[in-house]
């Protein structure tokens, strides 16, 4: 069998960081090689290297037996490799047809042969049972369909070796299958698959050779059929895999949430959420469960006060906050973990110590009766969370840019933890980030919530969900469509309710 | 081409009111074909600088430098027209406006200045750098001045339809029409006789960009590469595209139509270059551009209100008390619009506007002479930010890209 891809003794430096170190790695022609391994262990670098984004110090890349130097993304086009972004290269102003043909021909003023192309993505989606509409607008489509147009657009160019980065973490479990499924025919007819992830369970099933990586180093190559879940996770962190163990559950009596009867429109006259009824108790944490674009961002929203509803009611605790603006709800005790700590969360060029303050500045905690800010207060305050949630930061006064992401979130989860608060409305408390600030993250909200704490808890990470939650409501198109128990929830269940298959 | 019109049908509508209000006597003046004329060649340049600014925001810099653009675009032009002839003169200012879009790029595009900051900064540069010129180039010349330049001699032809619009010496059907002074069908024929008599080659030119312009930027993978860019500079550099080149293609593109239509203003309106003759067209071409929603004809249509406007001023006050009823019943349609989109807030906006324009209308015979001037300033404001429609603008405009990031 030939190689498809040999790399030897690839090393790539960042100012202060070895990212790649060393790598030597094999993959062979018509496989599907995944390639796994915590954030920040290389596999992006090592990815790009091999896509022409970056430039390696060392070593050398052969493609088909052949040694090529790549400067740019085009090179390695020309050389039969795509890549499918995790986050799309998608505009959304463009049509279909237009996303898949940008950049085939020269930058001329010939007429663009539309109807050719058109034929030919036919063909294209014809023969590997892709089904696509060369006309809508990309804006127009779901993430599924999103992917598949990257995919056929590297297919179009003639791709032989395909990387997908992340192909799974935005997609549902039944899109996952149709994706793997499309995958398999893939490598059926001939086409070398790169498949990078963290999902284990995922890998497990669709590669046929998995390579790990830890720290920029690849630690070994092993057959999927000859290994095991946990032996993957002890090469890729050395250690368990963490999954949220499910605990006894005791919510106390006394409600922390109640939500009666939500409606709310979006400016453009649709219903952002209708009907929706719920509460939470003290100490216990609510899962929402759905597909982005559900309303659950705006019953977030509408729950802190940003997002105006049309009716309802809303008690924290015994009090009415119907008509409490958001700083009047924050100091009332409700807490936010946003669902994009960078531009949400954190303001990124100011230092810890002042980031601290952010969103009790008006409260007195920070606040002097003269109007000046605390601090002191907050230098202090700052500590107490980088110590209690392992932020690691060279000291409070290192801007939150300087951070990698896991960091940075463990310091807004602590923040807004630490402000003691009685209801904690978490979305997506740990998109993005490595298994160690994931299992620290949930260990803290599972602390809080046994100190009473309420929490809703809103995540596209199913396990998550299902591990940390007392109960779980799925939304879909803005209605609450089904209440589960954890313990009944699987994936696969979540994602049919999810995506309407069942109600 | 066809199919724009067929969507956008509600253009024509302020067309028909045009046409009903004329109908009284003392607004005649606002179908005739002189009007149109006038209009067009006063909107051509705004259009010019709405389409300047569409190639360079869709490539993903704003250009509120424009302005600048234009300015030379006046100087260059009056100063080669002058040299050696008003075609030279043409070429001369989009040459003119085209170094400034370089300058704009360089600033923009490889040194990541703030686009609005670097777009000021020109504006500044420009005037002080056309004064610089023009004090240098005619130190030897009887007239000279720091303000002004020579008279420019020489005419670049102009073109009426032949028996249509009476070209040549043929006779005019248009002309016969609009004189037999029937309803409806005189103004129409009083419009379509000022679109197609009397236009010089330049103008000619100028129209002809339009379709050009979208040609080459829907139907062409050029243009498709210099819309991506506005869109999605990381993706599109990964596909190959040069997003940087794209960059500048686009900033000097969008100088050279500002150029052009500094050079218009010199060579069509006054036949000499005068310090502050741009007076804030290339901001009013940046409006027309956001109205016509980053997209040729759109420019066209505010570019066409404004000039229509600012024709209606210079040639009789009665019509632009004509203007006030029009103005109303834009505001009317736009409210309904607005009502039937739910947008109640807006719409009960637009409504106040146009009854408070309608009561004008009803208590008053004139416009004072000091409203008069700024009438086509005010109608296009009031226009423009009442048809709040949905706006799509590239995505990453104004926004640094740094090539090998993602994000």
């Amino acid at each position: 069998m030939t190689l498809a891809i040999n790399l030897s003794k690839i090393s790539k430096s960042f100012p202060g960081v070895k990212a790649n170190d060393d790598i030597n790695l094999k993959i062979k022609e018509g496989t599907i090689h995944a390639i796994v391994g915590e954030n920040g262990a290389g596999k992006s670098t090592l990815m790009k290297i091999l896509y022409g984004m970056l430039k390696q110090d060392s070593g050398t890349i052969k493609i088909f037996d052949n040694e090529v130097k790549f400067s740019s993304p085009k090179d390695a086009i020309a050389k039969g490799i795509g890549m499918v972004h995790q986050h799309f290269m998608l505009a959304d102003n463009l049509s279909v047809l237009e996303s898949i043909i940008l950049g085939m021909d020269k930058a001329s003023l010939k007429i663009l042969n539309k109807s050719k192309y058109k034929y030919e993505i036919n063909e294209i989606t014809n023969k590997y049972s892709m089904p696509l509409n060369t006309d809508s607008m990309i804006d127009e489509l779901g993430v599924g369909e999103k992917q598949r147009v990257e995919i056929i657009k590297v297919l179009f160019r003639g791709a032989k070796i395909l990387i997908l980065d992340e192909p799974t973490a935005v997609l549902v479990p039944q899109e996952v299958r149709e994706l793997f499924s499309n995958l398999k025919n893939l490598k059926e007819s001939g086409v070398t698959i790169i498949f990078i992830s963290h999902k284990l369970d995922e890998v497990l099933e669709i590669a046929d050779e998995i390579s790990v990586m830890r720290g920029g180093r690849h630690i070994d190559t092993v057959d999927s059929n000859s290994v095991s879940k946990t032996d993957l996770a002890e090469m890729m962190i050395g250690q368990n895999l963490p999954t949220p163990p499910k605990r006894e559950k005791n919510p106390m009596e006394k409600k922390a949430l109640v939500v009666n009867n939500f409606n709310a429109v979006e400016e453009n006259g649709r219903k952002a959420f209708s009907n929706i009824n719920f509460s939470i108790n003290q100490g216990e944490i609510v899962g929402i469960a759905g597909v982005e674009g559900n309303g659950q961002r705006e019953l977030a929203e509408a729950i802190l006060g940003v997002f105006q509803i049309e009716s309802g009611e809303i008690f924290l605790g015994e009090n009415n906050i119907n008509e409490l603006t958001t700083r009047d709800r924050r100091e009332q005790g409700l807490s936010f973990i946003p669902e994009d700590r960078q531009s949400q969360g954190l303001l990124m060029d100011m230092s810890l110590s002042e980031n601290v303050i952010l969103g009790k500045q008006s409260s007195s905690k920070y606040k002097t009766k003269l109007y000046n800010i605390k601090f002191n207060q907050a230098s202090v305050n700052s500590n107490v969370v980088i110590k209690n949630f392992d932020v690691r930061t060279p000291g409070n006064e290192t801007l939150p840019l300087a951070l990698s992401g896991g960091n940075q979130q463990k310091f807004v989860v602590g923040r807004e933890i630490e402000n003691k608060p009685s209801l904690l409305i978490a979305s997506q408390p740990t998109r993005g980030i490595d298994i160690g600030a994931q299992s620290l993250i949930w260990n803290k909200l599972r602390d809080a919530r046994d100190e009473g704490l309420g929490v809703l808890l809103i995540s596209a990470d199913l396990d998550e969900l299902i591990g940390l939650s007392d109960r779980i409501f799925v939304i879909y198109e803005g209605n609450f469509v089904k209440e589960l128990d954890p313990e009944d929830a699987t994936p696969e269940i979540l994602g049919s309710y999810m995506t309407g298959l069942k109600s | 081409m066809l199919k724009t019109l067929k969507k956008n049908y509600l253009i024509f509508l302020p067309i028909a009111f045009i046409a009903v209000i004329a109908q009284v006597d003392k607004y005649d003046q606002l179908t005739t074909s002189g009007t149109f004329g006038a209009a067009i060649r006063l909107a051509i340049p705004i259009c010019l600088a709405g389409l300047g600014g569409m190639f360079s925001e869709r490539s993903g810099v704003v250009n509120i430098g424009l302005e600048g653009m234009m300015i030379m675009g006046t100087w260059f032009g009056a100063w080669a027209a002058w040299m050696y002839g008003p075609w030279y003169g043409i070429l001369a200012g989009i040459i003119g406006g085209a170094m400034f879009g370089l300058i704009h790029a360089v600033g923009t595009v490889t040194f990541q200045v703030d686009h609005i900051v670097s777009g000021v900064a020109i504006n500044i540069l420009a005037a002080g750098v056309a004064r610089f010129l023009n004090v240098v180039a005619y130190a030897d010349q009887p007239t000279q001045s720091a303000t002004q330049s020579p008279r420019i001699d020489g005419e670049v032809g102009d073109f009426t339809l032949p028996y249509l619009s009476g070209g040549g010496e043929t006779p005019s059907l248009f002309g016969y029409l609009q004189d037999l002074d029937l309803p409806f069908l005189s103004d129409f024929a009083g419009l379509l006789l000022g679109a197609t008599s009397n236009l010089s080659y330049i103008s000619i030119f100028a129209l002809t960009l339009i379709p050009i312009a979208a040609w080459t930027l829907w139907s062409t993978p050029f243009g498709l590469q210099m819309r991506s860019v506005g869109e999605l500079p990381t993706g599109s550099e990964s596909l190959g595209v040069n997003v940087y080149l794209m960059k500048y293609i686009g900033v000097m593109i969008s100088g050279g139509f500002a150029g052009l239509a500094g050079a218009y203003l010199v060579l069509e309106s006054s036949g000499i270059y005068r310090e502050g003759q741009t007076a804030g067209r290339g901001f009013i071409g940046l409006a027309s551009m956001i109205f016509g929603n980053y997209k040729p004809l759109g420019i066209f249509m505010g570019s066409g209100l404004f000039g229509y406007a600012d024709a209606l001023q210079l040639r009789s006050d009665d019509a632009v008390h004509g203007l006030l009823v029009l103005i109303s019943l834009i505001l009317l349609i736009i409210s309904i619009k607005q009502i039937i989109e739910k947008k109640y807030l807006s719409a009960s906006i637009s409504i106040m506007l146009c009854l408070g324009f309608l009561i004008w209308f009803l208590n008053s015979e004139t416009v004072p002479s000091e409203f008069v001037y700024f009438t086509p300033h005010i109608t296009t404001l009031i226009v423009l930010s009442s048809a709040s429609q949905k706006l799509r603008m590239p995505k990453k405009v104004g926004q640094p890209y740094r090539k090998g990031e993602l994000n």
